[in-house]
């Protein structure tokens, strides 16, 4: 193990430049703080170490398995620093090149920051871990190579760096150490953004090397252009499923559930990320009943990939980014709808709403599940009664939607009137934590990179959950329910509770805000939250 | 890839712990998954939801949803978790010897 970890540490041979040790990581409250009642956290053995680059911090969210010979080695060199130079140029980078020249050139390294990094304060402050280490790296290249400050001066004043490719695969998996969640951008005092950063170093790797996760690339966005979704499903197999969500929420709810498809003309194309219909059908009929109970034209489309919002180029490749939503594009205006709204998903939130703004070019507008809801519930076209909420809520907020896109009030107003014991988590909004599932994380589980995840990347999400239930009844057979609009952070408080046994030991529930909206409708049975089945 | 062994059985997995090829699947290898799983007896109940995972896998290449599984098996979701203490996607598909399912599921 190295001692003191500097920059120059990641171009060194061999020896592993962290060890993550669970008693270092910061205690949980009661009854979460006995270590020994907790799984663990799993170590990689030696032939795994042995094969693939694991010595950044002995854990493997990519495992890029070790080159065979020099060449291949120099490779890999030379290809990053192609690219490199290419995320440097307007031809090259249509996306975000202003802002990452600004933070390369301009961060005053006063560390800020770091302690707004919850992967940072939740690994006992790793050196690795802090949001500038990881773009220091990345600006002594860009002076180096980009910059060609190859003078004595340069050298002086950015500092030197040995490129290699210890120092390439470690930053490759380090760059999948980073949430994406902007929080140190925010509490940055210029503007310099680390996330992005990040960011576009992930788009080297995928662009230029093809190297990203297969989670996000073979088993993301090629299985999504293939067979039209994320999940697998093709457009028979999610007719049919709805067809079942319809029939057995229907039964449940007391109320006509119908998925509408591919209805011409619709005010409103739903676009649901396709993993609620697969893992939390009660939030799709949810949709359902919402919009019709409102008298909304809506649909939803058949046609491959007009049935998943998702858009993992978000996370890693500006390209995969662009396929997708440009297929997005073409389906809303082949059924003539005059707008998308996007389900309760936040990456999808962002990636139609802000990032895809080029593509669409004003042709159709795209609406967040958030703002559309709001209008809806204040609208007086549907009847509530709020006492149906009667048990303790706290609401996360997705990164996406709330730091990114500033959604942030409507969603509380709704609770604020819908669920009368709704607590914030502290800090919440633009302050919020992540629930370290970001960046498509929630979805990678390869190695032991879930006990990373899990135990580093969502430990602050679930102390801060913790301490929002803080003044309720502990025990289980006392429901609490994080509400959670997003499908990535369903997932990432799914594996967080499981974990730690959190339904169990203190009752935690998760789900999303329209689930609570018909939980309140007069018009429907009553426990459409039903805690017993979740 | 790697190979899994455990007794007679050796089977190629994935970095996640998911059979390689879905075609290599036998009931003994789900005994054999099933360990990995912390459930070392497979009991009828168990078989029950590896079965119709298994059935439906075949028809339509992907994992059913949760909702059906447990529809058609009658077991509400708490107990599938407790067959699988994992869930149904991560250990109940795992130990039928299906893909890893995709997406935010």
């Amino acid at each position: 193990m190295i001692k003191d970890v500097k920059i120059s540490s990641m171009s060194v041979k061999g020896e592993q430049l962290v060890e993550l040790n669970q008693e270092e990581f910061f205690p949980l409250p009661h009854p979460y703080d006995n270590l020994k009642e907790q799984p663990g956290f799993k170590k990689l053995n030696d032939a795994t170490k042995e094969k693939y680059q694991a010595s950044l911090d002995g854990v493997m969210a990519v495992g890029k398995e070790r080159p065979e010979t020099k060449e291949m080695e120099e490779k890999v060199v030379k290809a990053f620093i192609s690219g490199l130079k290419k995320l440097f140029s307007k031809e090259n980078n249509w996306t975000f090149l202003m802002p990452l020249t600004l933070s390369m050139e301009n961060c005053a390294k006063c560390q800020t920051c770091n302690l707004d990094c919850p992967v940072y304060e939740g690994s006992g402050f790793k050196e690795i871990y802090r949001p500038t280490y990881r773009s220091e790296i990345l600006r002594r290249m860009y002076f180096k190579y980009v910059k060609n400050g190859n003078s004595f001066f340069n050298k002086f004043q950015n500092s030197d760096i040995e490129v290699n490719w210890e120092l390439i695969s470690r930053l490759f998996e380090l760059s999948y150490r980073c949430t994406l969640c902007r929080r140190c951008a925010q509490s940055c005092p210029i503007g310099v953004d680390n996330a992005l950063i990040n960011h576009e170093l992930r788009k080297i790797f995928s662009m230029e090397l093809g190297w990203s996760p297969k989670e996000l690339h073979e088993k993301g966005t090629m299985l999504q252009l293939e067979v039209g979704s994320t999940t697998g499903m093709n457009p028979l197999v999610i007719k049919d499923n709805m067809e079942f969500i319809d029939e057995d929420i229907s039964e449940k709810a007391g109320i006509k559930v119908e998925t509408k498809w591919d209805v011409e003309g619709a005010d409103i194309l739903l676009l649901h990320n396709a993993g609620e219909i697969l893992a939390w059908p009660d939030n799709p009929a949810a949709f359902a009943i919402i919009l019709d109970a409102a008298g909304i034209s809506w649909t939803m489309s058949s046609e491959l990939l007009g049935y998943d919002g998702v858009n993992y180029g978000l996370f890693y490749d500006d390209v995969q980014l662009a396929r997708i939503a440009m297929k997005h594009l073409e389906i809303a205006k082949k059924l003539k709808v005059k707008k998308i709204v996007m389900g309760e998903c936040g990456h999808e939130s962002k990636a139609l709403g802000v990032i895809s703004d080029r593509i669409f070019n004003g042709a159709v507008p795209r609406e967040a599940a958030m703002t559309l809801l709001e209008q809806i519930v204040f609208s007086g076209k549907i009847k509530f009664n709020p006492e149906r909420n009667y048990f303790p809520v706290t609401l996360h907020d997705p990164c996406n939607l709330v730091r990114s896109m500033g959604i942030v009030e409507p969603q509380r107003r709704i609770l604020r009137y819908l669920a009368p014991k709704f607590r914030e988590m502290e800090p919440h909004g633009n302050r919020n934590y992540c629930c370290g599932g970001g960046s498509g994380f929630a979805i990678m589980s390869p190695y032991n990179f879930a006990d990373w995840r899990i135990q580093i990347g969502g430990r602050k999400k679930f102390k801060q959950i913790l301490e929002a239930f803080a003044d309720c009844d502990p025990r289980p057979e006392f429901p609490k329910y994080v509400c959670a609009p997003c499908s990535n952070c369903k997932g990432q408080l799914r594996d967080l509770f499981n974990f730690y046994g959190a339904k169990e030991k203190s009752g935690l529930y998760y789900a999303g805000l329209v689930e609570l909206i018909v939980n309140a409708m007069t018009d429907v049975n009553e426990k459409y939250i039903d805690f017993e089945a979740m | 890839m790697a190979v899994f062994t455990h007794g007679n059985i050796s089977i190629e997995i994935d970095e996640d712990g998911f059979i390689e090829d879905p075609s290599t699947w036998n009931e003994d290898v789900a005994k054999a998954l099933a360990t990995t799983e912390d459930v070392f007896e497979l009991t009828p109940n168990h078989w029950k939801v590896i079965h119709y995972l298994r059935d439906y896998f075949a028809k339509y290449g992907i994992a059913p949803m949760i909702r059906q599984l447990c529809k058609e098996t009658g077991f509400p979701l708490k107990e599938i978790y407790e067959l699988f203490p994992s869930g149904p996607a991560k250990g109940a598909c795992k130990v039928a010897g299906l893909a890893k399912p995709t997406g935010c599921v």
